[in-house]
């Protein structure tokens, strides 16, 4: 990479140039921006065909939503998806990574990637970090061994489960799980019982909210549901608030002439 | 006393067939002590009110709970031939939020004496309103108005007795008397002192920029309200906490007036037009 | 060259006795809305009382009716709240006892402020916004800063939404910022204040996570206080 070409190009991986002059910065009393943390309700489970994903749509920043519509369930491979808890770009960015290298890796044995394999290499990743990439996983995917879900902590733990959550809404959705969840649930039963857990969550936990996401992963098949289930509607408002027109006052007007040449190229039509 | 004992009536402050027949009222009373006496407000459950109060306004990060009081800000008053100006302008912020835009930061404590109010908003309304009480009842006593500088020693002596404990004031009082007119600044800090001009606020070094290139003593009754007016404007202009509404007072021998109340966005335009024109 | 000591290594470290800070406040949430018309006074609060991420009740009333013509909406922490309220209902009591006569909203809005006064060096944290009637028979609107600073207001947001909420009743209600001519101005009748009162709250309650569940809205006329609950949402 010694090439004057490349000399300029950014280099793989996370940037640390600026931790000095901001950890400065913080000792000087400054307040830093606040990141979008997806306050959560995310859970798995294993039914008899395979495994479920379940999760919320609230972002928030501090006590505002920013986003009523997030899709927290991500893409890792087409037999395994994760959802993700804690800072929403850390879920989002750590996720993408590990998409890419499990897309790499199949290149390369030539086979369906375990799911197994994108649990060690997530936990790897965040160990690696000690917790600074607050991301916590709800891993779900079917291969040739079976199904599994994996429950990752930000530090790097993991746990495989048969049922798992994560986020603020935790307990609230762990509660059905633990009241209802039994092997060999039928799909039916299965897309209940964690719709049910996250709208425990979504009802009881102020950091989750909005809508219930699903997904279904079979032997052979995979269901994204988003928004399988509106929870929440929005009110709806007496009045009508459009502004009448000139209702800003113009303080002063600058009118420029645009030059416009217009080109007719016709374009036969496909038929 | 024996069916009391079979019927296990004990002696508990609950168990009393009436809450009033007992201490209870003076209890009640001392959770609005001021009701009687202004100068007896709550002492709070801890020693060293300023620094811990502070202590639990430094968690406030981790918390999210921070008590925001009501700040005033740019006010100034100057002494000049036709008596006394009083200029303020009328915005309150709590932190960064603009709580009020339309608050009255000129105090009317009777007919020849006004104050104004920079600092904490509470403290200077409450402290008025026992100032404008102790000068009435100076009038009733004595048969003749106070005196600003008597007027002005009581409230230096209120900020003196309350010094340390986190009071934020500072203020002045504008009067006429038989000795003419009357500026006193008087702050939380205790101190009182007499002058022909003042300027207080966060907006004040703006205002003193104007004030100081355009004060004389001679000024005309109407040049020396615009000179307030002008200041305060400015002081709007550049200070992000001063704002909404500009007022202009004017204590003559006869009493005070109120000369204007004016939106500083409209003025904004106003000078403008005027600087456009020259 | 440099060896590592324990100060490298802060999670094995031991602290010792240490004491924590003291943390008398709590938030418990919720937010109110008042807004003075000539002849009526309506206000609003959402009935979620909340603390952190869980929710405590959501159907807790943030208002108080002190008298006939008055109501206190009060919010923050939610034992100040009930202290100060059962204190004025009793020193208000203790008023009609002795004076054999209700107290008038401006009374009441002065001694509201006086008794949060008097807890200047330790105050309740709450959000405080007042509405009635007054002796002239008008509607009236007082807000409150913590330490009983109050002043007279025609529309007024408080508590956790209340730096959303103010701005919009500054445009829908005082019309600020709006070139309208007369004739356009919409006339701030009882149904307006009422409908621009509980759309606020529809969209306070989708962006704010400590408002929602129900609102609970009341008109004070000179004949009596109606009260009125709209659903919000409730996640």
């Amino acid at each position: 990479m010694d090439l004057d070409l490349a000399r300029d190009m950014p280099r793989a991986g996370f940037n640390f140039d600026n931790c000095k002059r901001n950890a400065t910065l913080l000792s000087g009393g400054f307040k830093p921006p606040k990141t979008t943390k997806t306050g959560t309700t995310i859970a798995g489970i294993i039914f008899k065909d395979g495994v479920i994903l379940g999760a919320d749509t609230r972002a928030t920043e501090g006590p505002i939503v920013s986003d009523k519509n997030c899709a927290k369930i991500h893409y890792l491979a087409s037999n395994i998806y994760c959802c993700g808890a804690g800072t929403a770009a850390d879920t989002e960015m750590t996720t993408d990574l590990i998409s890419s290298q499990l897309e790499l890796h199949r290149l390369n044995t030539e086979r369906q990637v375990p799911v197994v394999c994108a649990n060690v290499m997530l936990k790897q990743m965040l160990f690696r970090y000690q917790g600074h990439i607050s991301a916590a996983l709800v891993l779900g995917g079917v291969d040739k061994y079976g199904s599994h879900i994996y429950c990752i902590h930000p530090h790097g733990s993991a746990d495989k489960l048969p049922y798992a959550t994560m986020g603020s809404g935790s307990l609230a959705a762990m509660s059905v799980f633990e009241r209802r969840w039994k092997p060999d649930l039928s799909e039916e039963e299965g897309k209940l019982l964690v719709r049910d857990a996250i709208a425990a969550g979504v009802f009881n936990d102020l950091g989750s909210g909005s809508n219930i996401d699903l997904c279904v992963i079979r032997k052979d098949s995979t269901e994204y549901l988003r928004n399988y289930e509106l929870a929440n509607k929005k009110g709806e408002r007496q009045l009508n608030y459009d502004f009448k027109s000139g209702s800003t006052v113009v303080l002063n007007k600058t009118i420029k002439d645009l030059d416009i040449t217009i080109n007719i190229r016709p374009v036969p039509m496909e038929t | 006393m024996a069916l009391a004992e079979i019927c296990k009536i004990s002696n508990a402050s609950y168990m009393r067939p009436t809450a009033w027949a007992t201490d209870d009222v003076n209890e009640l009373k001392s959770y609005a002590s001021n009701f009687e006496n202004p100068y007896t407000l709550a002492a709070p459950p801890f020693a060293n009110p300023v620094e811990n109060l502070n202590k639990i306004q430094a968690n406030a990060d981790k918390t999210g709970i921070k008590i925001e009081f009501d700040h005033g800000t740019t006010t100034l008053g100057f002494k000049f031939k036709g008596g006394v100006i009083l200029a303020v302008d009328s915005r309150a912020t709590g932190g960064q939020y603009i709580g009020s835009q339309s608050m009255k930061k000129i105090v009317e404590i009777n007919d020849f004496l006004l104050g104004t109010l920079a600092g904490g908003a509470a403290d200077c309304v409450y402290w008025d309103r026992v100032l404008s009480k102790e000068c009435r009842l100076h009038e009733l006593r004595n048969k003749e108005r106070i005196s600003v500088a008597a007027a002005s020693k009581i409230m230096a002596n209120i900020a003196h007795e309350y010094k340390g404990m986190g009071l934020s004031m500072g203020m002045m009082l504008a009067g006429y008397d038989k000795r003419g007119p009357g500026l006193y600044y008087v702050d939380s800090e205790g101190s009182r002192t007499a002058g022909n001009l003042f300027s207080v606020g966060s907006g004040s070094i703006f205002a003193y920029g104007v004030l100081d290139s355009g004060y004389d003593y001679n000024l005309e009754d109407e040049a020396a309200q615009e000179l307030g007016r002008r200041a305060i404007y400015h002081a709007t202009h550049r200070d992000a906490y001063s704002g909404g509404i500009i007022r202009v007072y004017h204590m003559t021998k006869n009493g005070f007036k109120v000369i204007s109340n004016e939106d500083c966005e409209m003025l904004h335009y106003k000078y403008q037009a005027e600087k456009a024109a020259q | 060259m440099s060896f590592l000591s324990i100060d490298h290594f802060s999670d094995y470290k031991v602290h010792g006795a240490q004491r924590p800070d003291f943390s008398p406040y709590e938030s418990n949430g919720g937010s109110i809305v008042a807004i003075a018309g000539d002849d009526f006074a309506v206000i609003a609060a959402d009935t979620r009382l909340s603390s952190g991420y869980s929710i405590h009740s959501r159907t807790q009333t943030k208002l108080f009716q002190l008298s006939p013509l008055t109501v206190l909406g009060s919010t923050g922490c939610w034992c100040d709240t009930l202290s100060l309220t059962s204190l004025m209902r009793v020193r208000m009591q203790m008023y009609e006892h002795t004076h054999l006569r209700t107290m008038t909203t401006d009374a009441v809005a002065q001694m509201l402020s006086i008794t949060m006064y008097n807890r200047r060096f330790f105050p309740y944290y709450v959000s405080n916004i007042l509405a009635g009637i007054d002796k002239n028979g008008k509607g009236v609107v007082f807000s409150y800063d913590p330490i009983g600073h109050c002043e007279n207001a025609k529309c007024r947001a408080g508590g956790t939404a209340g730096p959303l909420l103010q701005p919009v009743l500054d445009n829908q209600i005082q019309l600020k910022n709006m070139n309208l001519d007369e004739k356009d101005k919409p006339i701030l009748t009882k149904e307006r204040a009422v409908s621009v009162a509980s759309d606020t709250f529809i969209s306070a309650a989708e962006r704010d996570i400590y408002t929602g569940d129900f609102v609970e809205i009341k008109i004070i006329t000179k004949d009596g206080i109606e009260s009125m609950t709209i659903n919000l949402r409730k996640d």
